[in-house]
Parts: structure tokens; C-alpha cells; sequence
């Protein structure tokens, strides 16, 4: 079927550029002069045009501005067109003589501007809709506006400019990724993240699911979406499951189109845009100095044990200038933090030229983004290049190539097998401050090396090594080539009435991952396997796209009557993705860091592997739209979709869709509010789907150990068959409002909608061990996903030197789970674990909501910690013992303590235990949202401010639970200085106690109302018009901006950052770890253009 | 001539789109280029074998042995666990379980259940598909698959009590179904049913001597079987299963030499008194270097030298070898067993593969006393018993010197003795319940004086109170498995809900 389809289109080429051979019939011969100086001219093109202006046989001018051109048919005609002038056409009429005059063109052909109201029609790939007729949720961003956005990738200019757009960083570092979220998550499992539409063309932006980066999380892999902002023309969201829907089984998650630029007809206009930012992490949460800390510790471990801790034995302690080498290397006040931080530099250059006659037209650009991380040993160089040719054959047949390329080498910091992740910053906050970061030696003197002790009593790698010298001397570094070439032919089967187009994407992805563990960072002894261990994984995807489409476009008459359009589409996907990945140790130095060199390959963690994965997809598209009076619009459309990942009888899927558009405004009766430009109304419904992230999953896969047994190999079912499988649906609703009045001053969109999701895909979904798994894939649920938005744009104040601009939007979304699986534990957490808050389902409730005990402060003495009666009255046993409160009688029956925490014994039992969890708060906010102004003065100074804000709702601040737990030799922060100490000691702080006790359970303590208001950005620009000092400089514009960015939060949350996002699942919850606020940046730019 | 070509061409065009549509359904059909997929497995001998091994290498990479070391003795006298322990761990040793604490879940055990009925319910087909299958090879595989389920469901029932019983594999998300407790001595039984199958299939020698230690032989049956017997009370099966390893004559006790008994015995391993020991390698470290030398959690608990294996404060040459530099260090209180080579040498990190031993022939004499303890034949037990302890040079202060008639005195001795012979083997617990809780909980008293004699004055009390209760013996079922079995299961009343 692949064959057939890519020699289908190969045939259609072919025939198209050959077919047309035929015998020359006469040659015409003449000269070309310019019109007011009679100078011949030299270059000019001559070309024979057929009746539907295809180029049939051309030549150019010598230097006498003399050309000769066989043609083939007298009745077609010529073209003489030269750059700069005006091109002419003329009928040959048997003519042999044909001389002509050109003149040159008056005015130089004016940029495109798009003044993006109303007008802008988003390329959908499919069929071709203005956005004023659209009736599906869409909402689009274009040119102009982007331009105000400098920002290095697509992700960062989109956030929180859309509404329901939520786009949130992964992490500070350079590389790491961007989460986008289309109204909210519609799904518990795999990625949410939607599906990007390049130029008509899925671009696949997902990890695929079997690759492993080395121990990555996959999360913070490097941008898959690297096409360069300068290069983008529009992006569109499309939001309603009627809009996705024509992506079937890839669209549930929201649909983002990219339009990128093309060339125009003009003389050749090279532009350059630079960017250069800085950025330096504020000063996070204080930390204990490494006295401090030293009297900490101590205090803890005595809490627990009653006996003083060995110092004999645990030398890190013991500050006994005697012993010199442990004085020296453990007496110090180490700032692990500032070790590892560095300010962030970034500069961006994007070179671009375009430009192009009637045949063909070009846009190319070469850019190059160099950054420096914030993270001592993080950064990112990238290099992109594209190409966008059109070519006019005729007027019938056109085709296109688009080349994009992007080189992309990022620099992470070393993924421990600890955590998973590149987590240097986590082990900086936790690291003993009264380590050196230096060591001495045993005679006293600083030696010029990291201090890598082998273990101390914070344990040993990968639990704890020396951050700085993870940052400087590991890497892990992560090389990425992507080429997609795109090849497109339209043919205008039926002049105005049939179309064809056909397109075909090659997409060539290659990964390489290199990372180095030297044994400067582990310290661990040289026979270990974490001592200089070289790593490498790669990988190469190979894909082919093919999408061929017939657009049907009848004339029904009067167009403003009846307007109908008609798609067909057919399109296939085939995936191939091979990886390899091996990893040795003990290389012979730490210049020796790659798995070629010779070293170890013990344990099951140094190994060689391979991966092989394919899946393909189908999918054909029938969608209609039709128009009647300009005032009623009806779009129904049907996908069926194929895919290689299901078993033979769920394999198939159908996604129906329907909207339609009723255009108020061009009725009758509201002749009388001129006013109003446009109102519309929408309606939509329609399916979507999502098939898993993994192939192969119908099968009960038996894979290979990596192990052996008594040298011999062994097999083991890796998972049981899904037998059961299948498309997970999304059903959504969508009603809609647009308004447009005063003269399109003032715009208004409104979208209220409901995405059901059914046959939800449980991708962890335990089930009773008994089985012999733990947890399975399984269709089975339904959940809601509802909200609305609304957007709003207006003008209020416009003249010829001052135009002000306001846009403002805010949006709700919500997660109702409406039914689950019978297996399904319906809570999570526990209340007897610290730490831990408890989460139900409640079947009809929002997710988002946490319970826990409510925290009244520290028991200052014994007699506090006497249980009290309803009455506040103290409790006394029948022997006239008071009672104490206990931790969860009578099964854990921890009695505390003074200096223990206090938590509200609710139903006064005595006992803090599960029944004393109350509600606590729910991580869904109420409103999301931005607005901002934007004043723009004399057409050149531009003022953009920016803000956005999230209202309503509870996060759990993690990280001040982290550095104030006092359980283990991990650093805390100063607030801990107020611990409880002794009996008396009055304070909110309860006293440090090693692994053990109930001092940080789930809590009202971690919880604060997250919501904010940010100053997200501000922008001051200037733009050199026309006549001033440009012209001498021989520029056609210039454009010089200062940008801002996160300048000040206004929040009551005493966290670091009120943004937090709800975590994924049923029992996702906002959990804030952050311990450093974002970063702060400046950046500078220009862009010119010649 | 466009105009004419474009419209030959509309139609094929079209035609091709709707005809494709029928060869769809195979350019869908995709299957993993790597691995194999189930139905595409059990074809051959040589599959059976690598499922088989397969089993094995589960035992070893899961954290089974780790499991194992933590329900045989965190609960007991033998072992302390350092502040580097969790909480999790204290709530477990200190009798804080609660069904909410990770380590009452039950999964390895489960999941190991299931790869052996993988190979017990799908290696006989093979033998239709390959003729050179031979019914003797074929028995040998399932015989090792049911001897493995055995010793996890001996595992559940002496760990959990009432257990679920799955012989069944899971094959498809249609096979998923929950299921409800069986009593313990069910669970027995259907132990003891495996075995009884299993012990004429399986080899008595696979042709080398690694494989005869480290895969299931008949001996490995026979001593599961003594094991089972003795916690059904069916002390006259124990007796002759015990005799079907000794009459073998194949197994003695290695010598007691104190600079050898650690090297050949752990160090080295596979020597001639192992029977069953799981064979870990360079490949596949064992999880105890971490647990025990750095950071360790668990040290050697404080009257485990000076009270239970006592020294000879006259003459420092004699010494139980099994004591100081056998099975902990006294310098450091290190749990010594797993990564000494022998008495002066200790094993590095990348050298950490010590075996972990199921059974050894010492454990099947000692099996053996116990059986005949039962059948009031004191003096040949207390001669088996003699001979464990002699090898051992066991201090004499240890001597319980029971009379031959003194089956409590005897019972006493062979716990101890087990405890001195198998120190951190992961047996004390099971030891010590085992001989606790027969007729009717007689012998309460040896978890209750245990109890006492580790726990912290400040919670003696409250330990002894749980410990009084013969429902706190068992663990509790993970809150997750209880949701997840949508009431199908019943919690142990001990833990309430």
C-alpha cells in the first residue's frame, strides 16, 4: 500500500515535468532596453507561457540585450521580466521580431504586513477556511504579534497569550523543554501534549516511548520543537474536538498549527534579528551554615537515640584540630549553592533572506542560538537552517519544497541513577555545609581538587557527591540532527472546481546521548563501576508521511449563495525507530570518556542494548463544508484511522464530527447596530482519540534478561497481552461566541465546552499482585474535561501617533472523573506516613482536592501533650494518670512528645489519626489567565507589558516541608533555628528527630493559597521608519527592544513560586519543590532588514 | 493535453485511495523485530530452557533475597537496625507494622508465582511441536517451575499467614481476576502437593556442580518438603525427607576449620554441604554490600556475640567459627556473613555475589532433629544436634544440656542452635515462630522471651501486648492490594479494618 501511495505521487511527478515534450516550431528573436535610458538590458528572462500560464521554454538576455527562444506554439505567449521592473507579457502571433521596453517598477514592492483582524487563515493542511467562516474553536496568532514576542522558542511566545493555553517550563535549563497543555488534560495516560502541524504536516514532537536517554528523564529532553521563531509566519490552536477530530487518533490532545514564513514576490530582502539575554537565578531559600548545621545534626540524632552522637566514628563532627584532615575538610561554611550557579547568557542570530519573481519564490534562513544555563555545565548550541521553494509551473500545477534542518548540541548536567534526573541543584540544597568544597590534605593545606570523600555520613554515591564537581567534570551531552525534507505538489485537476495536493515528508531524527561520570564527582574507590563510566545511547528514527488530498469545490451559482467545499484525504505514517545504547567503566582516565575506549562491562548496569521499533498509521479524512448566505455554515466531517499499535479487533477507529456557525451579524435585523462588525455563534461535537505511546502492546512481549544465570541466558514475559486495547476517545462539545464591533476595535471570543473522555487508557493502572503484575494497561472510565475561556482584544484608543492596545484573557478548566475501573483504588496516600497528604476520588468532584491534619504548632512541655476532652479539659486514666496524646492508637501508638508537632485531634479521641483529617484545600485554580496593554507611539516606540495570574486555589509547598524536616543529614533552611529545643521552648518549629516521629505528616502547615498575580514581562521597542537615519545605512527597517522578564510576583504564597502545576493522575495535586523562583531575564535584540 | 491526462489521472487517483483501504489490515500487522512475542514463543526445547532460566535469574535480580533477609530477621534478636534506616523499618522491627508500610506487600512473591506458571501451564505443549522434547526433559522443567512456586507460596504462608492461591498463569488482561484468602494450612497443602509432584520429575544432577547447587535437584525438593512437613506438624514426613538427603550420601558438612568454614562455605560457595543456593555472580552482585557495610541498615544485634554465641574469655583460640569473623564482626557489629572471603579478608563491592543459601546440608540434620523431636526421639536428635555444634566448636556455655526425654528442653536447643548455625541466613523468625506456635502456641514463651530481650524498655510493653496476639505473627495485607481486590480480600483482624 506504501508503495503503491509513493508511486502514485512519484507517477504524478513524473508525468507533470515530462509530459510535455513537443517539437519547436519557430524561433523568435529580438532585444530588450530599458524603457527611459534605451540601455539594453542584460538578464532579462524570456519565457514562453502556455495558456495556463505554464512556463513552456525560456532563455535570457545577453549582454547586447539580445535573446533568441525556440517556441513551440505561436498561439502562446511571452514574458520578458526582469528584477526591479515591471514584467510584460505579449502574444507571439506568429511573430519572428518581438523587441520590448521595460520600465522600471515606481514603487518598490511594499512588505506584507498582516494586520491580524479577522482576516488571517490558518493553514490547516486540509481545507482551506478563512477564519471569519471557521466554526470550531480556534484561535491564532500571527505575524505582528509574534514579533513583539522574543523569546527562543515557540512554546516560550505562546505562554499565556491564548487563552486555555497553558504552557509551563520543565525546568530553568538550557534545552530542557516546554510542557503544553490545550485545555487542560483530557487523558491520565502517556504524553498530553498536542499534536504540532508544521506547513500542513504532523511534526512529531513525542518521545517515542522505548527510548531510553541514559537514564533521562524524557520529560526534559531537548525541544523536538525546534523550528525558529523568526521563521514562523502564524500559529493557530485548534481547541475543539470538532477542529482535531480531522487529526483523528493524534488530535485528542488539541492541535497546533505552524505556518512558517514563504517568500513573497519581491527583490531579494535579507534580514538579521539578534537576541541577546542574561540571566541569573535569584537567591533562593537561606540554608543553614555549616556551624549551624553542625549543632543540628547532633540535636537530632540524641533525639532519637538519647545518647550523643559518636563522633569517634562519625569524624565529620567531631572538629577536633588534631585530627588535621578532618578539620580542615569539616569545619567549613560551604555555599553549595553558589558553587554550582553561574549567570545565563544567551544570544540568538537568525540571517534571512527572501524573495522571489511570478515562477519562484524563496524563503531561506540559517540561525544560531547559543546559551549558557544558569547550572554550572548546562547550555545549549543550536543551529537551524530552512528553506521554503514555491514553484509555479502553471497556474494549474505548482509545487513546493520545504527543507528544514536543525543541528542541536545541549548540555545537561549528569543524570544519577538516584533520581533519574540531572538533579545537581536538589544535591546542592541538601549537600552538609561544613564540607569543603576543596580538600585539604592531612598536613593542612587546600589542595586544588574537589573534595569527593567515598562516603560520609550522608552515605555515598549516588546519594550524595560533591555538586561542583558533578557540574564541572561530568557531562552528559546530547546531540540531535533532524533534517525534514517536505515535497508538495497541487494540481488543479478541474480549473476552480477539482483539486489535488500531495505531499510527502521525510523525517530523519538522530539522537546521540554521550555522558561521563568521572571519579572526580563519585569519589568512590576505583574498583567500583561509578568511577569513570562512559556512556552512550543513540538513536535513529526514520519516518515517512504521506497525505494526498482531493479538494472538491463546485460551482453552485452565486457564490455568496451557496459556498461548498469537499475533502478528501488520505494519509499514512510509517515510523521506524532504532536505538542502541552501551555504557562501560573504569575507562583509564577521565580523558578517556567514551564506550569505544576499553573498560568494564560487569554488572546488569553496564551494558550493551539495542531497540528496535515500527509503527504505522492510517488515516482518511472525508469533511464538507458548506456556506449558505454567508450567514449559515455547516462543517461535517468522518476520519477513520488504522493503527499498527492495536490488536486485530480494536484496530480501526472512527471519529465523526459536526459544527456549524450561524453569522448574526449578517441578518436582517441587526442592520440597525452597525456597530457590530460580527457576531457569530458556534456550535461544534466531535471525536478524537489517542492510541498508547508504545508498540506492540497486544502482545505478551517475552524479552531476554539482561542477566544470566550460571552463564546461561533466561526469558521472562515482559507484560501480559492487552488483548483488550483500544483507541481512547475523546468526545467534545463546544459553544462558542465571537464578536467583533467598532469598526473590529473591539473582539470578543467566548468558548464553553466539555470534552468526555471514554474508554479512558490507564497506562499504570494497578491491579492485585496476585496476578503477577503490578499494574496493567487498560481501556476503562470516563472523565470530563470542562471549562470555558474567553479572549478579549479592543483598541480603545487609536490616532496617527498613539494607538493603545489591551488584551486580556482568562479561562477555567476542570478534571471531573465520572467512572473508573473496578480495580481502581479509589484514595491515595496515607495519614500515618510524614509527608503524605490523602486524595479521594470522589466520582463527580473535581480532581485537585487534598485532606490532611490540621497543624496547631509545637507541644512546648510535657503537660501540653496531655489529651484534652472536648471541654479542653485534660483527660486523666482511671488510675489518675493524665493521658497522653498518641500517634494513631492503638496500632502505631507513638506517644509524643514535648517539643513534637502538634496536629488537632479533631474528634477528641486522643489519638491523632486518620480521623482526624479534614479537608485542606484543591489545586485547581478558579481563574488562569493575562492581560497587558500595548501602547505603541508614532508607529516606532512600542511599550508591551504583560502580565498573567492564577486565582483560587492551594499548593503544597514541598520544598518548605524539605528544608524543615529535620529527619536525616540533609540541610535545612535557617527557619529551622527556631527549633524547638527544650521543655518550654514556645515556637512553631518542633524539634529535630532522626527517622522517627510524626513531625512533618501531611499538614495545613505546607498548604498556602498559591494564587498571584505576575508582571510576566515588558517589552520597549523601537522602530526606525522610512526617511530617518536607516536609509543612509541602507536599511529598509530596523527594529531595536529591550524585554524584561519576571519582575515581580504579587502573592501571599510563601513559597518560591505560586506557579505550580497539578501533578498528572486522578490524584494529582499542586506539590511546589521549587526552591529557587524563576529566573530572572533581560534581553536585548534587534532585527533589520536590507 | 493537461487538461486530458489530469482527468485519466482523477480517477485512477481515487481508485487507488478506496483499493488501498483493503490492504491496510496487513501493513498494520506489525511485530517486534526484537524479542518474541507469546505466540510466537514454546516452540522449542531450548525456549522451555530459557523460561526455565529464566526463573532462576527472576530470584536473583528481583529483591527476593532481600525480602527474605528482612521477614526472617528484622523481628528478631539477631540483627539492630542503624539510624540510617527508614521508618518503614523501625515501624516493622519496633511492631509498628501497619498495612499502610511498603514492606507488608507481597508482589515479588507473587510475580515469581507467575513466570513459574507460565512455564508449568505453557511447556507441555511444546513437546507436540518439537519432536526432540523428551518427556524426561519436559518433567525436569515443570518439576523446577513447581518446586519454585512451592518455596514462594512456604514464603506467603509463613509470612502472611492466609494467603490467596493462584496456580494459574496470567496471560491476557482477559485472565485478570481477584481473589479471595485461603487458610494457611491450605496454603500448605497445596505446597506440599507441588512438591510431592514435582519430586519424580525433577534431576537429581545436572552435570556440573554449579547447577547442582544453584537449580532445583531432588535433594532441594526433599528439603522443601522437610521444611513444609515441619510447619504442618507432620513430623514422621519431615524425618524421611530429611533420610532422602542423607541416605543420597551426596552432601556432608563442610569441615569446621576455622580458616576454612567461611571461605568454602559463603566465600566461595557451592561446596559440598550446599544444596540449594541462589547463585549470584559478577553479573548480578547480591543486594547485601549496601544493606549491611555501607551505610549499613542493619548492624548485628547487641547480645548476638556475647550472649548467643559466647567466647572463651581464657583461651582466645577457641571460638565457635561461626561467631566473630563467621557470621558479624565484633570490631565494627557488621553483619559479616555476605561479603567476608574468610576470616581476615572481606569481600570488595564488585566482589559482592555470595551466595544466598535456601538450604544446606546442616540445615536439613538440624530439620531433622526437629522432626524427631516431635516423635519423642530426643537422644538421635540431640546427637544431630551435637553434631552441628561440634563442627561449629560451639562454647560450651551454650550447652543447653537437655535430658533425651526433654522435648521443651530439646525444642529450646534446636532454636538456638539454629540460630548460632544459620545466624542471618533468614531463618530466625521462621525458626522461632515455627517451634512457637505448635500445639495450640505451647512454646509462646520463645517469642515472648525474644521480644524481651531486644526491645527498648520504652516500648517492651507495648511489643510483648502485639506480640501476645498470635494474629500480629502475620503481616498485614498492603492497603493498595486490599483496594485493588474490591473486597474480595480480608485484612488480618490483627490490623484492624
Amino acid at each position: 500500500m506504501r508503495q503503491l501511495t509513493y508511486s502514485f505521487s512519484l507517477l504524478l511527478f513524473w508525468i507533470c515535468c515530462v509530459g510535455q515534450t513537443a517539437v519547436a516550431q519557430h524561433i523568435v528573436r529580438g532585444k530588450v532596453i530599458d524603457a527611459t535610458s534605451k540601455q539594453p538590458l542584460a538578464g532579462v528572462t524570456v519565457s514562453e507561457l502556455s495558456a495556463d500560464n505554464r512556463t513552456v521554454a525560456a532563455t535570457t538576455t545577453d549582454i547586447e540585450g539580445n535573446y533568441a527562444l525556440a517556441v513551440t506554439t505561436a498561439l502562446n505567449r511571452l514574458n520578458f521580466s526582469f528584477i526591479s521592473y515591471n514584467a510584460q507579457v505579449v502574444r507571439i502571433n506568429s511573430r519572428n521580431q518581438i523587441n520590448m521596453e521595460l520600465r522600471t517598477s515606481d514603487s518598490q514592492i511594499e512588505e506584507v504586513v498582516i494586520t491580524g483582524v479577522g482576516g488571517a487563515q490558518p493553514n490547516t493542511g486540509l481545507l482551506n477556511i478563512s477564519a471569519r467562516d471557521l466554526t470550531t474553536a480556534t484561535a491564532t496568532i500571527n505575524a505582528s504579534v509574534l514579533q513583539d514576542m522574543q523569546s527562543s522558542s515557540i512554546d516560550e511566545a505562546l505562554q499565556g497569550r491564548l487563552p486555555g493555553v497553558d504552557i509551563a517550563a520543565n525546568s530553568g535549563d538550557p534545552g530542557s523543554g516546554m510542557s503544553i497543555r490545550i485545555r487542560g488534560t483530557s487523558s491520565l495516560s502517556g504524553s498530553a501534549e498536542p499534536l504540532i502541524v508544521v506547513d500542513g504536516m504532523p511534526y512529531e514532537t513525542e518521545v517515542p516511548g522505548d527510548f531510553n536517554f541514559g537514564a533521562a528523564d524524557e520529560d526534559a529532553y531537548a525541544q523536538l520543537l525546534n523550528v525558529a521563531p523568526a521563521d514562523i509566519e502564524t500559529i493557530s490552536v485548534l481547541k475543539d474536538a470538532a477542529a482535531t477530530a480531522m487529526w483523528g487518533s493524534r488530535g485528542s490532545n488539541g492541535v497546533l498549527l505552524i505556518t512558517t514564513k514563504r517568500g513573497t514576490m519581491s527583490k531579494p530582502r535579507v534580514g538579521y534579528s539578534f537576541r541577546g539575554a542574561l540571566s541569573t537565578v535569584p537567591s533562593a531559600i537561606p540554608l543553614l551554615s555549616g556551624d549551624q548545621y553542625s549543632s543540628l545534626i547532633p540535636e537530632m540524632y540524641m533525639n532519637r537515640t538519647g545518647l550523643p552522637l559518636n563522633t569517634l566514628t562519625n569524624k565529620e563532627f567531631q572538629y577536633d584540630p588534631g585530627d588535621v584532615y578532618y578539620y580542615n575538610n569539616y569545619s567549613q561554611n560551604t555555599d553549595w549553592i553558589a558553587a554550582i550557579n553561574q549567570t545565563g547568557l544567551s544570544n540568538d542570530h537568525t540571517f534571512s533572506i527572501q524573495g522571489g519573481g511570478e515562477k519562484a519564490r524563496y524563503y531561506s534562513s540559517v540561525a544560531y542560538l547559543g546559551q549558557r544555563g544558569v547550572t554550572v555545565g548546562s547550555g545549549l548550541n543550536r543551529i537551524s537552517a530552512r528553506l521554503n521553494l514555491d514553484y509555479d509551473i502553471s497556474e494549474r500545477i505548482k509545487f513546493r519544497t520545504d527543507i528544514a534542518y536543525t543541528h542541536t548540541v545541549t548540555d545537561r548536567n549528569y543524570v544519577n541513577s538516584k533520581d533519574d534526573q540531572d538533579n545537581i541543584r536538589g544535591a546542592a540544597y541538601i549537600k552538609m555545609p561544613n564540607m569543603s568544597l576543596y580538600e585539604y590534605d592531612p598536613y593542612g593545606n587546600l589542595m586544588p581538587v574537589y573534595f569527593s570523600p567515598d562516603r560520609n555520613i550522608q552515605g555515598a554515591y549516588p546519594g550524595t557527591y560533591n555538586p561542583a564537581a558533578m557540574a564541572e567534570y561530568a557531562y552528559n551531552k546530547h546531540m540531535g540532527e533532524r533534517i525534514t525534507p517536505t515535497f508538495n505538489l497541487r494540481y488543479e485537476l478541474i480549473k476552480g472546481v477539482l483539486f489535488s495536493d500531495f505531499s510527502v515528508m521525510f523525517d530523519m531524527n538522530n539522537t546521540r546521548v554521550n555522558n561521563f561520570l568521572p571519579q572526580l564527582a563519585t569519589g568512590r574507590p576505583y574498583t567500583e563501576t561509578v568511577v569513570n563510566r562512559a556512556g552512550e545511547s543513540d538513536r535513529d528514527d526514520f519516518r515517512i508521511q504521506t497525505k494526498s488530498n482531493l479538494i472538491y469545490t463546485p460551482n453552485l451559482g452565486d457564490k455568496m449563495k451557496h459556498d461548498l467545499q469537499m475533502l478528501f484525504s488520505w494519509q499514512t505514517d510509517d515510523f521506524r525507530g532504532l536505538s542502541y545504547e552501551s555504557m562501560i567503566s573504569n575507562t583509564a582516565s577521565i580523558l578517556l570518556t567514551d564506550p569505544s575506549n576499553p573498560g568494564r562491562t560487569q554488572n546488569a548496569e553496564l551494558s550493551l542494548k539495542g531497540g528496535e521499533g515500527q509503527s504505522r498509521s492510517i488515516g482518511a479524512v472525508f469533511s464538507t463544508q458548506y456556506k449558505f448566505l454567508d450567514r449559515y455554515i455547516v462543517n461535517v466531517g468522518i476520519r477513520g484511522d488504522g493503527n499498527s499499535r492495536f490488536g486485530a479487533n480494536y484496530r480501526y477507529g472512527y471519529f465523526p464530527s459536526i459544527s456549524t456557525r450561524w453569522r448574526v451579524s449578517g441578518e436582517r435585523f441587526m442592520e440597525n447596530l452597525p456597530f457590530i462588525d460580527e457576531l457569530s455563534f458556534r456550535a461544534s461535537y466531535g471525536h478524537s482519540g489517542k492510541a498508547p505511546r508504545y508498540d506492540y502492546l497486544f502482545y505478551s512481549n517475552i524479552v531476554s534478561y539482561d542477566q544470566t544465570y550460571l552463564d546461561e541466558a533466561g526469558t521472562v514475559p515482559a507484560n501480559m497481552a492487552y488483548k483488550n486495547l483500544k483507541f481512547e476517545r475523546v468526545k467534545g462539545a463546544n459553544v462558542g461566541l465571537n464578536l467583533e464591533m467598532w469598526k473590529r476595535r473591539f473582539r470578543l471570543d467566548m468558548e464553553f465546552y466539555r470534552n468526555r473522555t471514554t474508554d479512558m487508557l490507564f497506562d499504570n493502572l494497578g491491579v492485585p499482585n496476585t496476578s503477577g503484575f503490578e499494574s496493567i494497561w487498560l481501556n476503562y472510565g470516563v472523565m470530563d474535561n470542562q471549562g470555558w475561556e474567553l479572549n478579549l482584544n479592543a483598541t480603545p484608543y487609536r490616532t496617527k501617533d498613539l494607538m493603545v492596545d489591551f488584551a486580556f484573557n482568562i479561562a477555567r478548566n476542570l478534571n471531573v472523573v465520572r467512572e473508573v475501573p473496578e480495580f481502581f483504588v479509589n484514595e491515595a496516600g496515607t495519614g500515618t506516613n510524614n509527608g503524605d497528604y490523602k486524595r479521594y476520588l470522589r466520582i463527580n468532584n473535581p480532581i485537585g482536592s487534598f485532606y490532611g491534619y490540621r497543624y496547631e504548632g509545637v507541644y512546648s512541655t510535657l503537660d501540653e501533650t496531655i489529651a484534652k476532652d472536648v471541654n479542653g479539659q485534660a483527660i486523666y486514666g482511671p488510675d489518675g494518670e493524665p493521658v497522653y496524646m498518641r500517634f494513631n492508637y492503638p496500632y502505631t501508638d507513638y506517644v509524643f512528645q514535648p517539643g513534637d508537632a502538634k496536629y488537632a485531634d479533631i474528634n477528641h479521641d486522643g489519638s491523632i489519626d486518620e480521623r482526624d483529617i479534614v479537608y485542606l484545600g484543591n489545586s485547581n485554580p478558579k481563574f488562569t489567565g493575562g492581560f497587558g496593554p500595548s501602547i505603541t507611539i508614532k508607529n516606532s516606540l512600542r511599550i508591551n507589558l504583560f502580565f498573567n495570574f492564577r486565582l483560587g486555589y492551594e499548593a503544597i509547598n514541598d520544598a518548605l516541608m524539605n528544608t524543615t524536616k529535620m529527619t536525616n543529614y540533609d540541610n535545612q533552611s535557617t527557619a529551622v533555628l527556631r527549633r524547638w529545643r527544650k521543655e518550654g521552648d514556645v515556637t512553631d518549629m518542633p524539634r529535630a528527630l532522626m527517622g522517627m516521629g510524626y513531625n512533618w505528616l501531611g499538614s495545613d502547615r505546607y498548604v498556602q493559597d498559591a494564587s498571584f498575580l505576575r508582571f510576566r514581562s515588558a517589552t520597549v521597542s523601537y522602530t526606525f521608519n522610512r526617511g530617518s537615519v536607516i536609509d543612509r545605512l541602507g536599511m529598509s527597517n530596523l527594529r531595536m527592544y529591550v524585554t524584561g522578564e519576571n519582575f515581580y510576583t504579587w502573592t501571599r504564597y510563601l513559597g518560591q513560586d505560586p506557579e505550580v502545576n497539578m501533578e498528572k493522575g486522578i490524584f494529582g495535586v499542586a506539590r511546589d519543590k521549587s526552591r529557587t523562583p524563576p529566573t530572572m531575564r533581560f534581553t536585548f535584540g534587534l532585527s533589520t532588514s536590507f | 493535453m493537461m487538461n486530458i491526462l489530469s482527468k485519466k489521472l482523477a480517477i485512477p487517483a481515487l481508485a487507488f485511495a478506496l483499493l488501498s483501504l483493503g490492504s491496510c489490515s496487513k501493513w498494520l500487522d506489525l511485530k517486534p523485530q526484537e524479542g518474541v512475542v507469546a505466540e510466537d514463543y514454546w516452540q522449542t526445547k531450548e525456549q522451555v530452557r530459557a523460561a526455565v532460566n529464566g526463573l532462576y535469574i527472576s530470584l536473583i535480580t528481583s529483591s527476593l533475597t532481600q525480602e527474605l533477609f528482612m521477614h526472617g530477621e528484622i523481628r528478631t534478636d539477631m540483627v539492630d537496625i542503624s539510624t540510617f534506616a527508614p521508618q518503614p523499618y523501625t515501624e516493622y522491627r519496633f511492631a509498628d507494622m501497619l498495612s499502610t508500610n511498603s514492606f507488608s506487600n507481597w508482589g515479588t512473591f507473587y510475580r515469581i508465582i507467575n513466570y513459574c506458571n507460565n512455564v508449568i501451564d505453557n511447556a507441555p505443549g511444546v513437546k507436540e511441536l518439537d519432536p526432540t522434547f523428551t518427556q524426561a526433559d519436559l518433567d525436569a522443567y515443570v518439576g523446577e517451575a513447581l518446586a519454585i512456586r512451592a518455596w514462594m507460596y512456604l514464603n506467603l504462608a509463613r509470612i502472611w499467614g492466609d494467603v490467596p492461591i493462584k496456580l494459574t498463569y496470567t496471560a491476557s488482561d482477559e485472565d485478570l481476576v481477584a481473589i479471595a484468602k485461603s487458610p494457611q494450612s491450605n496454603v500448605l497443602d497445596a505446597v506440599v502437593a507441588d512438591l510431592i509432584r514435582a519430586e519424580p520429575m525433577v534431576r537429581e544432577t545436572f552435570g556440573s556442580t554449579a547447577a547442582d547447587k544453584g537449580k532445583i535437584t531432588r535433594y532441594t525438593v526433599n528439603a522443601l518438603l522437610a521444611d513444609t512437613y515441619l510447619w504442618q506438624d507432620e513430623f514422621q514426613k519431615a524425618a524421611d525427607a530429611c533420610d532422602e538427603i542423607i541416605d543420597a550420601e551426596i552432601f556432608e558438612l563442610v569441615s569446621g576449620d576455622a580458616s576454612t568454614w567461611l571461605s568454602e562455605l559463603f566465600g566461595q560457595g557451592n561446596s559440598i554441604e550446599g544444596i540449594f543456593e541462589l547463585q549470584y555472580d559478577r553479573q548480578q552482585l547480591n543486594p547485601f554490600y549496601a544493606l549491611f557495610r555501607q551505610n549499613a541498615i542493619y548492624t548485628a544485634g547487641q547480645n548476638v556475640y556475647e550472649v548467643l554465641f559466647q567466647f572463651d574469655a581464657a583461651d582466645p583460640e577457641n571460638f565457635d567459627v561461626r561467631g566473630d569473623r563467621g557470621a558479624l564482626s565484633t570490631a565494627t557489629n557488621m553483619i559479616y556473613k555476605y561479603h567476608g572471603l574468610n576470616r581476615t579478608q572481606t569481600k570488595s563491592l564488585e566482589e559482592s555475589y555470595t551466595h544466598w543459601m535456601v538450604y544446606r546440608y546442616a540445615d536439613v540434620l538440624l530439620m531433622k532433629a526437629e522432626a524427631l523431636n516431635g516423635l519423642n526421639r530426643g537422644q538421635e536428635a540431640l546427637d544431630l544436634i551435637y553434631t552441628i555444634r561440634e563442627r561449629g566448636n560451639a562454647m560450651q556455655g551454650t550447652d543447653l544440656n537437655p535430658g533425651a526425654d526433654d522435648q521443651q528442653g530439646i525444642t529450646t536447643f534446636i532454636v538456638e542452635e539454629r540460630a548460632r548455625e544459620f545466624a542471618y541466613e533468614g531463618k530466625r523468625w521462621f525458626d522461632v515462630l515455627r517451634n512457637a506456635r505448635r500445639n495450640n502456641y505451647e512454646r509462646i514463651d520463645l517469642i515472648t522471651g525474644m521480644i524481651v530481650s531486644y526491645a527498648p524498655a520504652d516500648r517492651q510493653q507495648s511489643m510483648l501486648g502485639k506480640y501476645r496476639d498470635v494474629n500480629s505473627h502475620y503481616l498485614p495485607i498492603y492497603y493498595i492490594e486490599m483496594q485493588r481486590s474490591g473486597g474480595v480480600l480480608e485484612q488480618n483482624p490483627f490490623y484492624g479494618n
